[in-house]
């Protein structure tokens, strides 16, 4: 009864407060006093009270309980004696809590906790360098406007002319497996040399494995700090921005939030945050446009924190779903219950995904059908210049093949590709054309070789006289066809490096998938087995083939 | 000419011989794991026939790139093995990804080599050998693939180095000097296979007899 009463003292203070202060309050250091002197007021009276908001709870405690990452240099570490944290998130925290008249108590989070924290109530707020990005939404409430915006930044050598993606198209740019900007990267002609691990890049950049890296901003921020590093390699351009944005429960917490919002929109204002983010030496620009934003007459009033005009939109990462996709989840949640698991299919589910995934299965049997033609177009060509009795041709012919039969597979893939984009100007087309060429070029020269010494053993057997006719020319053919076959299985086999010269085939788009997707086990597993289904389909072709064309030989050996 | 004398008094040569030797040890754990596991398989051959043929086609079919990819998405970075921390860089994905072609080689051959000592030819057998030398061959040129997963090996150098000059035929250049490095080696491998080969086949008159 007594805890009823008090309830409904409390709700109809909150609602008395807060009428006053939606109708009074203009400036946000007005609403900001108005809607704590209210709060103040309920302390203690509703500490006890449940149902309270977390405000009231941070102020009856005198502690505000703020998620913040473990190591995130420049935003969240642990300072030399250990006793305490440094960094732009946990000093943000600092100055909320002062002005809250609490002190910070800083709980550990992790990238993949940072919102259950919330939701179990681990903390009042997180401030940990977190996306605020439309599907994340749903999951916590975010305070705008933002307190930070990170983007991906391409790094690179001081001295290297970089300022466009035109300066670095067709090049090779590191990056992680699953990175968010991996899909622009490659739409733009880069080659991906991908990490598991982020924090391999700094290391790769200074032994010289990568001459370009491309990454958040706020990550690669402490390494470029780092004279060793920072005095060769430099941030070129971003791209790709995302807003951070504090998080509070989407429950129990209108109040803190509104709290939260008004002291954002103060330390923009006032460029506290500004000042915060350059005394701790961290990328700025964006605090500065900001600063200018809430300083200008339209995002002077609390009513800018509802305008476009002031506040960012989250990043909307929530690509549409395919027309199947509750099919899908339906079929997903069978399989759980059935066999207690159930595989990601983000190229099923959502429609960008589900794009990419066609086109990159339609590429990939292009690429297969062109390298298998041009495998077998250049084994006849390179076999009737081997099978000439000319010696100047062969010794050419010889050369040629030497060559690049010497080239490791990859390299000739982007050795054909850099020709190609010389030529024409880079588009997944051109990339394609040129491993269907380079493909065919390795596997053919070999299997016209195999021509080559068939012709001259049939010269040896007498059967042909030493010069060169048409029949000789067949029958090299037949005698060499084990090896053709084997050839065109091989070009099949490795139509998948195409994909690091920017070819848009399935592994390619795969990948391209996994930036924006999860389910990367899946994924993976399917393009393996797509790809052993592929060269599988050639092997049983090539076995029909050989029969067709050499039943006496298969009679033989049976 | 210049441009040639730069790329080769600079540090490519050093560093792209350097870059060559991670191939050679990717390729080295490679083999050593395809003779381990193929010996396995060929010991397994006669008592589950199916099965070994069936893993057998399906690791001669698996292209490496895709199971390089593959692993370095389902295999954990790092992960505890009877109690120790085992810790997986990405030259052992490397190798790994191309374990599969060295044990259908392994396994393929070693059967062939069996067969001809069943035959009662000892030298057919011992044609194991040169064909381990070529199979090292063909996996020191596939290894060049973990440039796509940052491994810093010969064909990494290569594009690096390319990397630096604005120009076509600069660039042409430095990758010339790359394939004639690795042009080097595959038909020093060869020449191996070959002299192995006429070593190790018997001379024309005893063919018939074997």
């Amino acid at each position: 009864m007594t805890r009823a009463a008090l309830f409904l003292v409390t709700l109809c203070l909150q609602i008395w407060v807060w009428g006053i202060a939606t109708a009074s309050a203009e400036t946000p250091d007005e609403a900001l006093d108005e809607l704590l002197s209210a709060a103040r007021v309920q302390v203690p009276a509703a500490c006890d009270n449940p149902e309270a908001d977390r405000l009231i709870r941070i102020l009856c405690s005198g502690r505000i309980r703020v998620g913040v990452r473990g190591h995130y240099p420049f935003f969240s570490t642990r300072n030399a004696d250990q006793t305490d944290r440094v960094g732009y998130d946990t000093d943000v925290a600092r100055a909320i809590a002062r002005r809250l008249w609490v002190a910070p108590e800083w709980v550990h989070v992790r990238a993949a906790t940072r919102i259950s924290t919330l939701a179990e109530d681990g903390a009042d707020v997180v401030i940990a360098t977190m996306g605020h990005n439309t599907r994340r939404d749903g999951q916590a409430r975010f305070i705008r406007p933002h307190y930070y915006r990170s983007e991906t930044i391409v790094v690179g050598p001081g001295e290297a002319d970089i300022s466009t993606w035109e300066d670095i198209s067709g090049q090779r740019i590191c990056t992680t497996i699953g990175n968010y900007a991996n899909s622009n990267l490659v739409s733009q002609g880069l080659r991906l040399t991908l990490f598991r691990d982020a924090g391999r890049l700094p290391k790769a950049l200074d032994e010289q494995i990568c001459r370009l890296v491309a990454h958040d901003d706020s990550f690669l921020a402490s390494y470029l700090a780092d004279p060793a590093l920072g005095s060769r390699f430099e941030p070129k351009f971003g791209f790709d921005p995302v807003p951070w944005g504090m998080a509070v429960a989407q429950t129990g917490s209108d109040d803190l939030a509104r709290v939260l919002q008004l002291i954002s929109q103060i330390m923009h204002r006032d460029g506290e945050l500004l000042e915060l983010a350059r005394e701790n030496g961290i990328f700025n620009q964006f605090l500065k446009d900001q600063n200018e934003l809430w300083q200008s007459p339209i995002c002077a009033t609390t009513a800018a924190l509802a305008d476009p005009a002031c506040v960012l939109p989250a990043l909307d990462a929530t690509p549409p779903p395919t027309a199947f996709a509750d099919q899908v989840k339906l079929i997903q949640h069978r399989m759980e219950a059935l066999f207690g698991a159930a595989p990601a299919l983000p190229m099923l589910s959502s429609q960008p995904a589900f794009d990419l995934f066609i086109a990159g299965i339609v590429n990939s049997i292009v690429l297969v059908i062109g390298a298998l033609l041009a495998t077998l177009v250049i084994a006849l060509l390179v076999g009737l210049l081997a099978a000439l009795p000319n010696r100047l041709t062969r010794f050419l012919t010889w050369t040629v093949v030497s060559t690049i039969q010497s080239s490791p597979v990859i390299l000739t893939l982007v050795v054909a590709g850099a020709v190609a984009n010389a030529i024409f100007t880079y588009s997944p087309s051109v990339a394609l054309g040129s491993a269907i060429v380079a493909l065919g070029l390795m596997n053919g020269c070999n299997a016209g070789q195999a021509i080559g010494e068939a012709a001259n053993s049939l010269r040896q057997d007498g059967q042909h006289g030493r010069g060169f006719s048409l029949p000789l020319y067949r029958e090299a053919i037949g005698r060499s066809l084990t090896q053709i076959l084997s050839f065109l299985i091989n070009a099949a086999k490795g139509t998948p490096i195409a994909s690091f010269t920017g070819a848009p085939e399935l592994l390619s788009a795969l990948t391209d998938i996994t930036s924006f997707a999860a389910g990367r086990v899946t994924t993976y597993s399917l393009v393996l087995v797509f790809y052993i289904a592929v060269v599988f389909c050639v092997v049983w072709a090539c076995d029909a083939l050989r029969k067709r064309l050499d039943p006496q030989k298969q009679e033989n050996r049976a | 000419m210049n441009n040639l004398k730069a790329v080769l008094t600079s540090d490519y040569p050093a560093e792209l011989l350097a870059g060559m030797v991670i191939n050679f040890q990717i390729s080295t754990i490679a083999l050593a794991l395809g003779l381990v596991l193929g010996v396995l398989f060929l010991v397994a051959g006669p008592v589950v026939p199916r099965t070994v043929n069936t893993l057998t086609g399906l690791m001669r079919a698996a292209p490496t790139f895709v199971v390089m990819f593959f692993l370095m998405n389902i295999v954990p970075q790092q992960f505890q093995v009877f109690g120790i921390d085992i810790l997986l860089p990405p030259e052992w994905i490397v190798a790994l990804s191309l374990a599969p072609y060295a044990i259908a080689y392994v396994v393929d051959n070693g059967r062939a080599a069996i067969e001809g000592l069943r035959a009662g030819s000892r030298s057919a057998a011992l044609l194991f050998l040169p064909n381990l030398v070529r199979a090292f061959t063909v996996l020191v040129m596939s290894s060049g693939v973990g440039v796509a997963i940052g491994v810093n090996e010969g064909v990494a150098v290569v594009l690096r180095e390319a990397e630096k000059y604005p120009a076509l035929g600069d660039q042409m250049l430095v990758y010339a000097v790359g394939v004639f490095a690795f042009g080097a080696f595959f038909q020093i491998g060869f020449a191996c296979v070959r002299l192995m080969m006429r070593f190790l086949s018997p001379p024309e008159g005893n063919r018939v007899s074997e």
